[in-house]
């Protein structure tokens, strides 16, 4: 039993985090139609950013913010900078490849994965360095019996849970927010009605930034922070997506907590080294039973 | 009739340039230093894992970020077949070959099912989880570590007709036929009735299949193919000294990768082109960086930035590689003669 409460509660709160993640990726892919192999890699240098600002002796709450804008900051420059001026080049003769026009911006994305590694590398030496919380990571106890849960997972939780609550009103309750399902859903129509879906777009990037740039925050503390460690949180986090649906948010977060789910189990009844086993695994058997995720539709091929 | 013509013109043509590229290298070779003469042998080894990101993303439109994976197939396979069961490494390469392409095979079968973006995703998962099942099953595989194999010693008769081999004049030499033969394979392939079928495929497949083409066999056989030629790479690859985790590594696949983009995913000589620059260009980089003495943590990470700005600049304002490049110029002169 109590093996089966740690790692449910682990679950939870590396649940949630992945879902932050995956969320990330399904905005970008529903915005723009890339699957976005940076994210993360943006993410490491916004936590490089608030790093370095709380060894110049800023609060962690004011550095948090700041890593926050500069993760939202980061991703409208991939958009505007990279992607925008690569997929309106229209006469190229690459691009007119169907299959081709999924796979520059992948191989973009890669591109920025690996000159945002070599400058946090070149800028903050690439040695490891531990991240603080601003809750110590305690076990919890009621009376004398000790829970199997920390407050910082605590936290963590919690900080998801409102930023899950902010996302849903966001994009139920403001123009904005139906502007970008509007424009997911149909750019050509959304364009016709007089929405700016060049700016939808950017705003998509911007969102899933912040939300990546947080995952990143969140993890740190845990796994300590260089340029390679958030890589991993990246292919979970990709596994979630599609275990959810790519092009579901709801879908996103509900694959988030399951892989979660599946991570903590694995570790706690089998062993730490098998959980990249069962990651592969469990993706092939959901692309396999349901590829376009629990909550995802069915793609249409437009002809 | 003119159709036979045609491939024997080609089968000439390709036969040619593989011999031409045998030669170049040799003659190179004769003027390096053993140092440069080792980068030579991985070059023509890398070469032979570059040729079938362009067989696979850039003939059928299909991209994987895992190539190093497929790589640590052949040569966990061919390792395990001399250290186990005792063979010679030339007929172990051989069977990596088909090995990989089994295993390519299941692959492909599941990556049919898949476009774009989720099946980089996929081969990426599979990339990372190599140490992952080394580490599972260690009494075979030798968990995080791996184990040792190496080219060996040259043959008698080979010492005896060009005299005393070095040990990286010898790791040239095993590497540099299979690198020719390859290239001599992909040349062919590309315009033969396959490599038209996977074209069309990539550029629209509704059109594809309007004209009569089996989409899902086709780009099955391009995986088959191409896991070939990477799970041979990574054969010769891994007998330069080890086999394990640490050399197919993740970052190996995307360099692999960038080499292709740069030079030209369409290209096959943007390939060996891309394939100097991954291998040469760290090397430069090093002789610049101690000569303008910069720090430590610069010259550490400056191959990669160089390498990542390098793969933006390409994809952004040529995204057919140094071969577009090139075609361009060409391009343009001849309409400036007419």
């Amino acid at each position: 039993m109590d093996s089966f409460l740690t790692a449910f509660f682990s679950g939870t709160s590396q649940g949630a985090i992945y879902a932050l993640v995956s969320l990330g990726l399904v905005l970008v892919w529903r915005g723009a139609g890339v699957v976005n192999f940076a994210q993360m890699g943006q993410a490491m240098f916004t936590t490089y950013i608030a790093s370095q600002l709380i060894q110049n002796d800023y609060s962690y709450w004011s550095a948090f913010v700041i890593a926050l804008v500069s993760g939202a900051i980061l991703g409208a420059i991939v958009d505007l900078g990279l992607m925008r001026p690569l997929t309106s080049r229209k006469n190229s003769q690459l691009l007119n490849s169907q299959s081709m026009r999924t796979t520059i911006p992948v191989i973009a994305s890669l591109g920025i994965l690996g000159v945002l590694k070599a400058v946090a590398g070149i800028l903050w030496a690439g040695e490891e360095r531990g991240f603080p919380s601003p809750i110590a990571a305690n076990a919890l106890t009621i009376g004398d019996t000790t829970l199997a849960i920390t407050g910082f997972d605590l936290f963590v939780i919690g900080v998801v849970f409102v930023t899950l609550v902010l996302t849903t009103i966001f994009f139920t309750r403001t123009g904005m927010g139906l502007a970008m399902r509007a424009s997911a859903l149909n750019p050509e129509v959304t364009r016709l009605s007089g929405i700016r879906v060049g700016s939808v777009r950017t705003l998509s990037w911007a969102i899933s930034g912040t939300a990546s740039s947080l995952a990143g925050l969140l993890v740190t503390p845990k796994t300590n922070l260089s340029p390679n460690t958030l890589d991993l949180l990246l292919i979970v986090g990709f596994t979630a997506a599609v275990v959810g649906g790519l092009n579901s948010l709801a879908g996103s977060v509900l694959g988030g907590f399951i892989v979660g789910y599946v991570i903590a189990f694995v570790n706690v009844y089998s062993a730490p080294e098998n959980v990249f086993l069962a990651i592969l695994v469990f993706l092939l058997l959901a692309l396999f039973i349901r590829p376009q995720g629990i909550l995802g539709s069915k793609e249409v091929r437009r002809v | 009739m003119s159709k036979v013509k045609t491939h024997k013109v080609i089968g000439a043509r390709s036969t040619r340039l593989a011999i031409i590229f045998f030669i170049f290298i040799l003659l190179l070779s004769m003027q390096f230093d053993p140092y440069n003469q080792y980068q030579l042998a991985n070059i023509s080894t890398l070469l032979i894992a570059v040729l079938s990101i362009t067989l696979l993303t850039g003939a059928s439109g299909q991209i994987s970020l895992g190539q190093g994976a497929i790589m640590a197939v052949g040569g966990y396979s061919s390792a395990l077949l001399v250290t186990k069961l005792g063979l010679s490494m030339w007929i172990a390469f051989v069977l990596a070959i088909f090995v990989s392409a089994l295993f390519g095979l299941f692959l492909g079968l599941a990556a049919a099912r898949l476009s774009g973006p989720y099946l980089a995703g996929t081969t990426l998962v599979m990339a990372l989880a190599i140490p992952s099942v080394a580490i599972r099953f260690e009494s075979l595989f030798g968990g995080d570590i791996g184990f040792t194999v190496d080219y060996g010693y040259p043959p008698n008769w080979l010492t005896n007709l060009i005299g005393e081999i070095s040990i990286e004049e010898w790791s040239l030499y095993v590497a540099l036929p299979f690198a020719a033969l390859s290239l001599f394979a992909v040349l062919n392939l590309s315009n033969t009735r396959s490599g038209r079928t996977w074209r069309a495929v990539r550029d629209n497949e509704v059109a594809a299949a309007l004209a009569g083409i089996n989409i899902a066999r086709t780009k099955v056989i391009a995986f088959v193919c191409a896991s070939a030629l990477a799970g041979l790479a990574g054969a010769i690859y891994g007998f330069r000294g080890l086999v394990g985790p640490s050399v197919y590594s993740t970052d190996l696949s995307l360099l692999l990768l960038t080499a292709a983009v740069i030079g030209g995913l369409r290209s096959i000589g943007g390939a060996i082109f891309g394939t100097f620059v991954i291998v040469f260009l760290p090397d430069v980089i090093e002789r610049i960086t101690k000569a303008l003495a910069l720090p430590e943590t610069i010259s550490n990470y400056l191959p990669a930035l160089l390498i990542g700005f390098l793969l933006l600049l390409t994809v952004i304002f040529n995204p057919r590689g140094s071969a577009g490049a090139l075609e361009h110029i060409r391009h343009a002169r001849h309409s400036h003669k007419h």
